[in-house]
């Protein structure tokens, strides 16, 4: 494959180029309540070409090898198009080149593994919730995906990378008269298929949940006191904080620019965030980008001062920082743009009691049900919650939206826990889906957060 | 080709369907005023649908490397024993649609760039702020063929931009959406409003939170239409998990909103005479003055809920399977200009972006957004911009508490997938919003 791509790349004429193709092997199962909806194996590919040629950088997606010649046409073109309107001219910092093939280590190669085994396992999942009465319905699926990446450029670099993904994701609805409430299940990983099995006590304790949220009160809007549980804080550290440090996102705001350079004191002294994709064992692992770049650990905060950033190798050249490895696509449909690959809140020194002893009054979130953030500002909802009194918990709390300002919440996290816990289920959709997008954190307490209500 | 892979899959299966499709896209975007990316897309990807003694195998694929691999792939997939009582339809007669322009052909990308640049120009020149625009054209062809003798074809061309101005250190834009059926300017007066709108709320306004009026853009909308399509979706009337599911020809929201499905309507793009399982697509009043109407199914929930189907199969992508959608959403416009709205706020915000509209209990039609962003208004007159503020209700109150609706409709996004259709502004009194340190 590698020596077929190096042939197209002959073809281009250009200052650099690189060839992406990826053979996609795709497992999904789904349950839309009772029934099931959907079984099916695929094998898909496709090939993303980007030159960069008189100071312009273009990409073009092709499904078929036929049609590489037009597509080195139209990028070329592209490419002089968007040099002739640049004042600098687009430039790539210098990479390493690479000649590696790394094939992750997997506890169960889900490609070993039978359909019929995945379809049994899904289909006892999708019956736990039902042994209870008034669940109204659930969504169940189960899906594992292997992107097999081949990865050539006229540098002399050439990779070949698997990222397989296994996951169960799915939800349980539950109903009273004609309110319903909805909660998520998840779990899985990119070291294969033993993240999937027995894990029915999750699914138990989900459906317990979703009937105890019929229940719960739902919460009055105001300001408050709040601990956001690790799924939740590291939402938060991906959506509120995370984007901000993916140099794409920032590369064109001279007025975020101002305000998010190195050095900047962002969060309290206790803060200390870092994206790491070469953690094995955790959703978000790689070892190269798609611009055939070695991921590098890489610290954000430090005792609540920024000190770096996610890069491409264009906006490392741009902003003349290190690279760090963090330009991925989502399949072979995309060319490569910033992503965070594993993201966390470093653990601190209490425990979860000495933080419902610090909060005192106040309530205690748990869960992401979405995210999103416009820069200064950001919202996110919580799953459920419960009320504290006196650092004891109390009533279920439930339809809760938080929003807050970036800024004045990373200056707010007054207490941080030892309990740190990396997501199994992550997920991004800028632009494009990225479901390997990992992030999590310890317990945090922060001291003013707004919540949206009736 | 296709003739090929239908004669072969009929050979093991009792009913085949393979649909089809070849795209290709150019986009061009400019971040504050500079060019940033050209990229394009040639795509082709193939589905088959195959039936076995009522049990349903899917495969799709993007290259046809091998037929038999595909016809393999959708066979495994029969193992796991989906049910499909329902017969692929035999569609003859659809409607004649014009939704391919030509002109779309000729669309440079440089000319692309070039709009960009005037309307950098244009909204960055009366704010000096960070203006952000793309464009992106492209052409699609669908072909859906199936053993009860369908053979389908449509092709349609697409023209859509985005134009912004960035509140400084924010992604919060005033925003407007293009869509259409070949290249078109952003009119002029629609960037006066974008540059009016913002320019009057740079300052920041600190309301108290309380319960008010708010004036959903047809930018922001989507947050309520999302939850009544939810609703309305024959997949949770099916699971009897619809709020409304016991309501059809009861009044469930304002009398003022008649809310119709209008994919033959090609005077927009992407006007569509079947859908993506060969059935013939109608106009479909989902909510009349306040009346629940109609849901809309597949064939799948239709032959489970026993009713007709309204032809609105759709799949999201090529791997995806057919579920219910209303891709072609719009609201029946009112009486009042954009400007009379806003003389009609005593006390409220318009919200011209939101942040979690995918959030909370959609189902349930609960919806708590954060304004990014929000603008507040006393007494008909704009005061400024709200920060950190957050607008919540259930739509089935406040969809019930419709002030007045505008009297045009915009391109807009619909839900959380990139289907857009036609919406006004709508106003809307009594609802909560929560505002920081209030």
């Amino acid at each position: 494959m590698l020596d077929e791509m190096k042939k197209i790349l002959t073809l281009v004429n250009a200052d650099y180029a690189d060839l992406r193709y990826e053979r996609m092997l795709d497992t999904k199962i789904d349950f839309d309540g009772k029934e099931l909806t959907l079984v099916s194996t695929n094998v898909t590919d496709g090939y993303v070409l980007r030159v960069l040629k008189k100071g312009g950088l273009a990409t073009v997606a092709f499904t078929k090898k036929s049609d590489a010649k037009k597509a080195i046409k139209t990028a070329e073109e592209n490419a002089e198009l968007i040099g002739k309107y640049q004042k600098e001219p687009i430039r790539l910092a210098k990479a390493e080149v690479i000649n590696d093939t790394y094939k992750p280590n997997l506890n169960i190669d889900p490609r070993e593994v039978k359909i019929d085994e995945k379809l049994t396992l899904l289909t006892h999942y999708n019956q736990i919730p039902y042994r209870y009465q008034k669940i109204a319905t659930t969504q169940m699926s189960y899906e594992d995906k292997v992107r097999e990446k081949y990865f050539v450029n006229t540098e002399g670099t050439q990779i070949e990378e698997d990222l397989i993904t296994t996951r169960v994701i799915g939800s349980i609805v539950s109903q009273e008269g004609t309110l319903t409430q909805r909660i998520r299940v998840g779990f899985g990983g990119s070291d294969g298929y033993a993240r999937v099995i027995n894990r029915e006590a999750e699914i138990e304790e989900k459906t317990k949940l979703v009937l105890d949220m019929l229940k719960a009160k739902p919460v009055t809007a105001g300001n408050y006191r709040v601990i956001l549980n690790q799924r939740l804080a590291g939402v938060f550290t991906h959506e509120a904080f995370g984007h901000f440090s993916e140099a794409d996102i920032i590369e064109e705001s001279p007025s975020m620019r101002q305000k998010l350079q190195l050095g900047a004191e962002l969060g309290t002294p206790i803060l200390n965030i870092k994206d790491d994709p070469t953690q094995t064992n955790q959703l978000g692992h790689y070892k190269y980008d798609d611009e055939g770049v070695r991921a590098r650990p890489t610290r954000l905060l430090k005792n609540g001062v920024l000190v770096g950033r996610l890069h491409s190798r264009r906006t490392a050249a741009a902003f003349s920082e290190p690279l760090t490895g963090h330009a991925i696509a989502e399949d072979y449909r995309y060319p490569p743009i910033i992503r965070m690959g594993s993201i966390y809140i470093e653990p601190g020194q209490d425990n979860f009691e000495d933080l419902l002893a610090k909060l005192g009054d106040g309530l205690y979130l748990l869960n992401p049900m979405g995210g999103q953030t416009s820069g200064e500002n950001f919202t996110f909802a919580a799953q459920y919650g419960y009320e504290v009194k006196n650092g004891k918990m109390k009533d279920m709390i439930r339809d809760i939206n938080i929003s807050g300002n970036l800024y004045q919440t990373l200056k707010n996290i007054s207490a941080i826990a030892n309990d740190l816990v990396l997501g199994e289920i992550g997920g991004c959709g800028k632009g494009q889906t990225n479901i390997r997008s990992c992030y999590g954190a310890p317990h945090i307490l922060i001291e003013s957060v707004v919540i949206g209500g009736r | 080709m296709m003739e090929k892979l239908l004669k072969l899959a009929k050979k093991v299966a009792d009913q085949v369907e393979i649909y089809s499709i070849t795209y290709q896209t150019d986009s061009v975007s400019f971040e504050n005023s500079r060019l940033k990316a050209i990229d394009s897309k040639i795509q082709d990807g193939i589905a088959l649908r195959i039936v076995k003694d009522g049990k349903l195998g899917f495969a799709y694929t993007r290259n046809l490397l091998s037929r038999e691999e595909l016809i393999e792939n959708a066979l495994a997939s029969i193992k796991g024993g989906v049910a499909a009582q329902y017969q692929f339809p035999l569609t003859k007669k659809i409607t004649k649609l014009n939704s391919f322009d030509t002109a779309i052909k000729k669309v440079t990308n440089k000319q692309m760039v070039e709009e960009c640049r005037r309307i950098c120009e244009i909204l960055g020149t009366n704010t000096k702020a960070e203006i952000h625009t793309s464009l992106e054209k492209a052409v699609q062809k669908i072909r859906l063929i199936n053993s009860s003798g369908t053979d389908l074809t449509t092709q349609f061309s697409e023209f859509s931009g985005y134009a912004g101005i960035l509140y400084p250190g924010s992604h919060a834009a005033i925003f407007r959406i293009l869509y259409s059926k070949k290249f078109e300017q952003f009119p002029d007066h629609w960037l006066n409003l974008m540059v009016a709108l913002y320019s009057q709320s740079l300052k920041e306004a600190k309301p108290k939170t309380g319960r008010m009026k708010v004036l959903f853009m047809p930018e922001t909308l989507y947050a309520l239409i999302w939850r009544l399509k939810e609703a309305t979706n024959s997949k949770n009337i099916y699971e009897q998990v619809s709020p409304i599911k016991d309501k059809l020809n009861q009044k469930i929201l304002s009398e003022k909103l008649t809310v119709v499905d209008e994919p033959l309507n090609d005077n927009l793009p992407n006007a569509r005479a079947f859908d993506d399982e060969g059935m013939p697509c109608q106009n479909l009043t989902i909510i009349e003055a306040g009346v629940f109407k109609n849901f809309y199914t597949d064939l799948n929930y239709a032959t489970k809920l026993k009713v007709e189907p309204t032809g609105n199969g759709y799949k999201a992508n090529i791997s995806s399977k057919i579920t219910p959608m209303l891709n072609h959403l719009t609201i029946r416009p009112g009486q009042k200009s954009f400007e009379e709205l806003i003389k009609m706020i005593d006390k409220g915000i318009i919200a011209c972006g939101i942040m979690g509209a995918h959030s909370g209990n959609i189902l349930n039609g609960d919806f708590s957004v954060g304004l990014a962003p929000g603008i507040y208004v006393e007494n008909g007159e704009i005061v400024g911009q709200v920060k950190d503020a957050m607008v919540a209700g259930n739509i089935y109150e406040v969809m019930n508490n419709v002030v007045e609706i505008e009297d045009t409709l915009y391109p807009s996004f619909t839900g959380m997938a990139s289907t857009l259709g036609s919406l006004p502004a709508i106003l809307f009194a009594d609802v909560s919003v929560a505002m920081k340190n209030s």
